[in-house]
């Protein structure tokens, strides 16, 4: 994904639902977008997140195994303030994940209202010429939904990662909390084919 | 150097130098990408061993039934993407080795066509900028037999990985990593520098 798309461009001469439904692709586009970013970035926070934890449960091993005589090896309480804090980043990062999320949200229900609006203008069979090439109103509406219910249930996973993350003891589980969060699996790579076809149907992509 | 089958047989190998040093820096470029893409390739190898050694039903993430199949093939896709990036590293690396060894085979054949008039004074006659034509051929080869081994040793390396082989695509950047050859690398770098002087006289 290139740079960010204009989402109200006014050059073209598109009007009513084509005009909404193009600068909704545009926004589709620029909430992926900016979800990478914030996926990349939590990503190393988390990492961040369990190497610390993964070095604190090492020293506290440590410790038991040694004398009870000798001082701690480690001054516990930076590394749990730093934990805290990394903690309190990784739960920015998720914040900003929810408020994408419900403006995915507001996106489906702008398409849905499209749909609707064409079901009354038209009725059912819909309008004689195609809006840009060949899509309808509902097909647009489906494409929506699916990536919409793509990243609701990918933020559900982020929510439990976010709970778990700093609580795991085992390595191997770190690995897969890390691996869920670098490689999304709820988010298939249909999402980035729609997208890309919804850009293409809409005129955002030349064909 | 009078011979008239010296001086066009020192224009080829000239131009063999030429391109074995610019096929070096291309050669170079592509292994350095290369690093990097292996290292991500046993990044995802461990990801997919720690899942498989997880059970996911005795930890939070059970609220997540499909989780561990969708995470697998997540995986697998990844893995799927780094082996088609390497496949296409390895293609420029083979265009390096088979322009090199056109080239070293062209000049051989030129110098096979020409021995009657070669002998051996001609052939082992040096100067102060120009090594001998017999030693120039030599290192030719020993160039193109290089890049040659190099290229298959990697090939094999990749053709024995299989995405459902996770410890052996675990070990592969490691594995990558040992076909490193500084010193034979160097020598090819040696040799373009006793050139020098050879490939700027006109």
């Amino acid at each position: 994904m290139e740079g960010e798309l204009p989402s109200n461009r006014k050059c073209s001469a598109l009007t009513g639902s084509s005009r909404k439904i193009k600068d909704n692709a545009a926004d589709w586009h620029n909430l992926l977008l900016r979800w990478e970013r914030l996926n990349d970035h939590g990503f190393d926070v988390a990492q961040n997140i369990v190497n610390l934890r993964l070095r604190r449960s090492e020293s506290q091993h440590l410790q038991l195994q040694a004398d009870e005589a000798l001082p701690p090896l480690e001054p516990a309480g930076i590394s749990v303030a730093t934990l805290q804090q990394d903690c309190d980043k990784l739960q920015e990062v998720y914040d900003k994940m929810v408020a994408l999320v419900t403006k995915m949200e507001r996106l489906v229900v702008s398409q849905h209202g499209i749909s609707e609006l064409e079901q009354f203008q038209f009725g059912v069979e819909g309008r004689k010429t195609p809006l840009f090439h060949s899509w309808n109103a509902k097909h647009f509406e489906d494409v929506s939904v699916f990536l919409l219910d793509s990243f609701q249930s990918e933020l559900r996973l982020k929510g439990a990662l976010l709970q778990d993350l700093a609580h795991t003891v085992t390595s191997d589980l770190h690995v897969v909390h890390l691996s869920c969060w670098l490689l999304q699996p709820f988010v298939p790579p249909q999402v980035r084919l729609m997208l890309e076809a919804l850009l293409l149907e809409t005129g955002h992509r030349p064909i | 150097m009078s011979k008239p089958a010296v001086i066009p047989l020192q224009q080829a190998i000239k131009k063999s130098f030429q391109c074995l040093e610019n096929n070096q820096k291309i050669w170079k470029s592509v292994l350095a990408e290369c690093g990097p893409l292996m290292v991500s390739l046993g990044n995802l190898a461990e990801q997919s061993i720690a899942l498989s050694n997880v059970q996911l039903s005795n930890t939070p993430l059970r609220v997540f039934p499909d989780l561990e199949e969708r995470l697998r093939f997540k995986q697998q896709h990844a893995i799927d993407t780094v082996l088609g990036k390497m496949n296409e590293k390895m293609s420029s690396l083979q265009s390096v080795r088979d322009s090199i060894s056109n080239q070293v085979s062209g000049v051989f054949q030129l110098y096979e066509q020409n021995t009657e008039s070669l002998d051996i004074p001609t052939l082992t006659e040096r100067s102060a900028i120009t090594p001998s034509i017999s030693d120039m051929l030599e290192w030719l080869q020993d160039a193109d037999r290089h890049y040659r081994q190099e290229f298959l040793r990697r090939k094999m390396l990749l053709q024995t990985l299989r995405a459902d082989d996770l410890s052996l695509l675990e070990s592969a950047p490691k594995r990558w990593k040992s076909l490193e050859t500084p010193t034979a690398e160097d020598q090819i770098s040696d040799t373009l520098c006793k050139v020098s002087f050879f490939m700027e006289s006109q």
